[in-house]
């Protein structure tokens, strides 16, 4: 496995190579300005010589008025290299193998001499014997002086050496204190993440360190964290609420069969007495059925769903529960009023769509006064098709409505199991639109009594002719 | 002895009632919260059993309410498991509790123990004089003999044991004899308990239940 990347490390590399790059240009810089001032100090060196030995020309008091060369009061290096000649290319004075130059006056030039570099100067000047008489003899004097320049090299590279080592030094302390300063800097991090592992499904508790709100770069962050956990939090207590309620509902349901049974067989009883038992239990069994199988039927809504796998067509849906739930409302008395339903296809499985239909449906005729009716209509609007479905009943409490499709809500306490099943029908109907990207909602009619709207996609292929359709009728 | 059952889910409550009655308890019924806490501030139960999911009203609530007044035994049924709220019960005056999906037999076994216990006896046999009661077996022997007593009398006969030395009146007794409708057996009490009065009256024997006119009945002192 790969190491995981870390952001200080390279971030302290990334400045440490930054800081090399720079000190690299700086050694070459230091290194060519020190090899120039060295060499201006050789050069000046070489030339005062020169000039030395120029001033060392004297008149030889001869008659022919020449000149000599005296050295005697002047000491020079003793790798020195030179040569003085007059005009007549006479030597005056010389030390050292002069190799051949093509040097011109007052300029420099480098040279072997016997294996060792030299730099060479020239130097001219006019020596004027006995200038008061006749305006004196004119000696017209060249000398060419040179000096081993390997000392200058040395001096150059002492010098940056020193500086490398003190910039290297000077490196390695800005890389500890950039660690330590990094450190420093992400620490409100480690404390933030911190913070988020102390999270666990015990303990929902997330306060984002004061460090962590304090930086703007970290403000998003630990925001995010807060938002995460919240909404996590949120799903967590709701599946866990699920769980308890469906427990209950369950332990409730086995608890009653168990009762049953237990009762019959707490003495021996008569032929009659065990049928009229075992009629109670099978009843008894029949309702714990039952919500196993709306849960599992729940459970089967909440997984996703295969795009495009199936199709029904809403109005004959519609009219099947029509169908299935007149016998309930023959028993009390309610009326069912369709008006003239819209051909539609949505991408529901039939069964699913007629177990949302008659659901809500049943709904509403459980909740109709007698000699009341039940409104069915349907609509198709931008590519969806709406149904409505209004009775005339007490309608919903407002401040139940954000809960009503919660599974096992049953709004008013008061009204238990006996009238309100299970408590999961209005959330298998919620699961059943939402698979689809549909939707249901439940409010009060501004004249009294519930309505429910749901509202679900058409199969794309079949949106337009039924459009058209939907504006005949 | 007379049971109030607080439980809202209706086949539960008739098979715990049938249950009861069978096993010799006058049960009343109540279907939720508020008209149970009702019913359990009316001091004529002997215990009571109290679902903790109830509409109108929490279990929870009707139990510290009745716990300001009285200190009738309660036996709590709940579906929740978690200790958590065990010991929140139990701390908020439930006597005991059963987790559902319960025994039948269990419950009526810890329901005669709540209401011994709550009356000062521990031990399910009651010793008056030289008469015996076997609560669990329901039956009466004195001085070693078995004595065969109608479900009704060997009731009065254990009423009155767990009530040594006090004087029990006749609407008292009926109280804790029979549900809501005990008024319908007013005029039966005193020939009950002239039967087992009668049934009681070995040869050799003292009277064991005393008749005060017009206050009641009482067993005979130098008791337990």
């Amino acid at each position: 496995m790969r190491e995981p990347a870390s952001i200080t490390k390279r971030l302290i590399l990334s400045v440490l190579l930054f800081e090399l790059l720079a000190a690299l240009a700086l050694i070459t810089a230091v290194t060519v300005n020190e090899q120039r001032a060295q060499y201006k100090v050789f050069d000046a060196n070489l030339r005062g010589t020169s000039n030395v030995l120029f001033g060392s020309v004297q008149d030889a008091e001869d008659a022919d008025d020449s000149i000599i060369l005296e050295l005697h009061s002047l000491t020079l290096p003793k790798d020195a290299v030179f040569r003085v000649t007059d005009e007549s290319g006479k030597i005056l004075g010389a030390a050292g193998d002069l190799p051949e130059l093509s040097l011109k006056p007052e300029s420099f030039q480098r040279a072997q001499v016997s294996g060792r570099s030299y730099r060479f100067f020239m130097l001219t000047g006019e020596r004027i014997i006995d200038p008061g008489q006749n305006g004196g003899v004119h000696h017209h004097v060249t000398i060419v002086y040179g000096l081993p320049d390997g000392h200058v090299w040395h001096e150059v590279l002492e010098s940056v050496r020193f500086f490398t080592l003190s910039t290297f030094v000077l490196l390695g302390i800005t890389a500890l204190l950039l660690v330590w300063l990094i450190r420093r800097f992400l620490a409100p991090i480690h404390e933030l993440a911190g913070k988020a592992n102390e999270i666990s499904a015990i303990d929902w508790q997330f306060h984002s360190p004061e460090s962590a709100r304090q930086f703007i770069e970290l403000r998003p962050l630990a925001s995010a964290i807060d938002k995460t956990i919240a909404r996590l939090h949120r799903s967590f207590e709701q599946q866990r609420r699920f769980t308890s309620d469906a427990a209950h509902e369950l332990k409730t349901d086995l608890a009653i069969v168990k009762s049953s049974l237990q009762l019959l067989a707490m003495k021996r009883r008569s032929v009659e007495e065990y049928e009229r038992g075992l009629a109670l239990g099978l009843d008894d069994f029949s309702r714990l059925e039952h919500t196993v199988q709306k849960m599992l039927t729940l459970a089967r809504l909440e997984q996703p769903l295969h795009a495009g796998a199936q199709s029904c067509r809403m109005d004959e849906v519609l009219e099947e529960a029509i169908y299935q739930g007149s016998s309930l409302a023959e028993i009390r008395q309610v009326r069912i009023l369709a008006s003239p339903r819209t051909p539609a296809t949505t991408p529901l499985d039939r069964r699913d769509a007629l177990l949302l239909c008659s659901n809500v449906l049943l709904n509403a005729l459980q909740h109709s006064p007698e000699r009341s009716s039940v409104e069915v209509s349907s609509v198709i609007v931008d590519h969806h098709i709406r149904l409505t479905i209004r009775d005339h009943g007490e309608g919903i409490r407002e401040e139940d409505r954000r809960f009503l499709f919660e599974p096992f809500y049953r709004g008013d306490p008061s009204r238990s199991r006996k009238s309100g099943g299970t408590g999961l029908g209005l959330s298998i109907c919620k699961a059943i639109c939402t698979r689809v990207g549909g939707d249901i909602d439940i409010a009060n009619h501004p004249e009294g009594g519930a309505i429910v709207t749901i509202t679900l996609p058409l199969t794309a292929s079949s949106s337009e002719p039924q459009l058209s359709a939907s504006l005949k009728a | 002895m007379r049971l109030l059952l607080i439980e809202d889910e209706q086949r539960l409550a008739d098979n715990i009632a049938a249950a009861l009655r069978e096993a010799g308890f006058a049960v009343d019924h109540a279907a939720d919260g508020v008209a149970g806490s009702q019913l359990a501030e009316q001091d004529v139960f002997d215990a009571i059993i109290l679902d903790l999911m109830l509409p109108g009203k929490s279990g929870q609530r009707v139990l510290c309410d009745l716990r300001r007044s009285r200190h009738t035994p309660v036996l709590i049924l709940t579906a929740q498991e978690d200790k958590e709220s065990v010991v929140e019960l139990l701390n908020s005056g439930a006597d005991d509790y059963l987790a559902k999906p319960f025994d039948l037999g269990e419950l009526i076994a810890r329901v005669k123990a709540l209401i011994r216990r709550s009356k000062g006896g521990a031990s399910p046999v009651l010793r008056v004089l030289d008469v015996e009661l076997d609560t669990i077996r329901q039956s009466v022997t004195r001085r070693g003999l078995q004595i065969d007593l109608s479900p009704t009398e060997f009731r009065i006969l254990e009423y009155l044991a767990h009530r040594p030395r006090a004087v029990v009146s006749k609407r008292e007794l009926l109280e804790h004899l029979y549900d809501y409708d005990w008024e319908h057996h007013s005029n039966v009490i005193e020939a009950h308990v002239s039967n087992l009065r009668r049934k009681l009256n070995l040869e050799g024997t003292e009277q064991l239940i005393e008749t005060l006119r017009h206050r009641g009945y009482r067993l005979r002192e130098g008791l337990l």
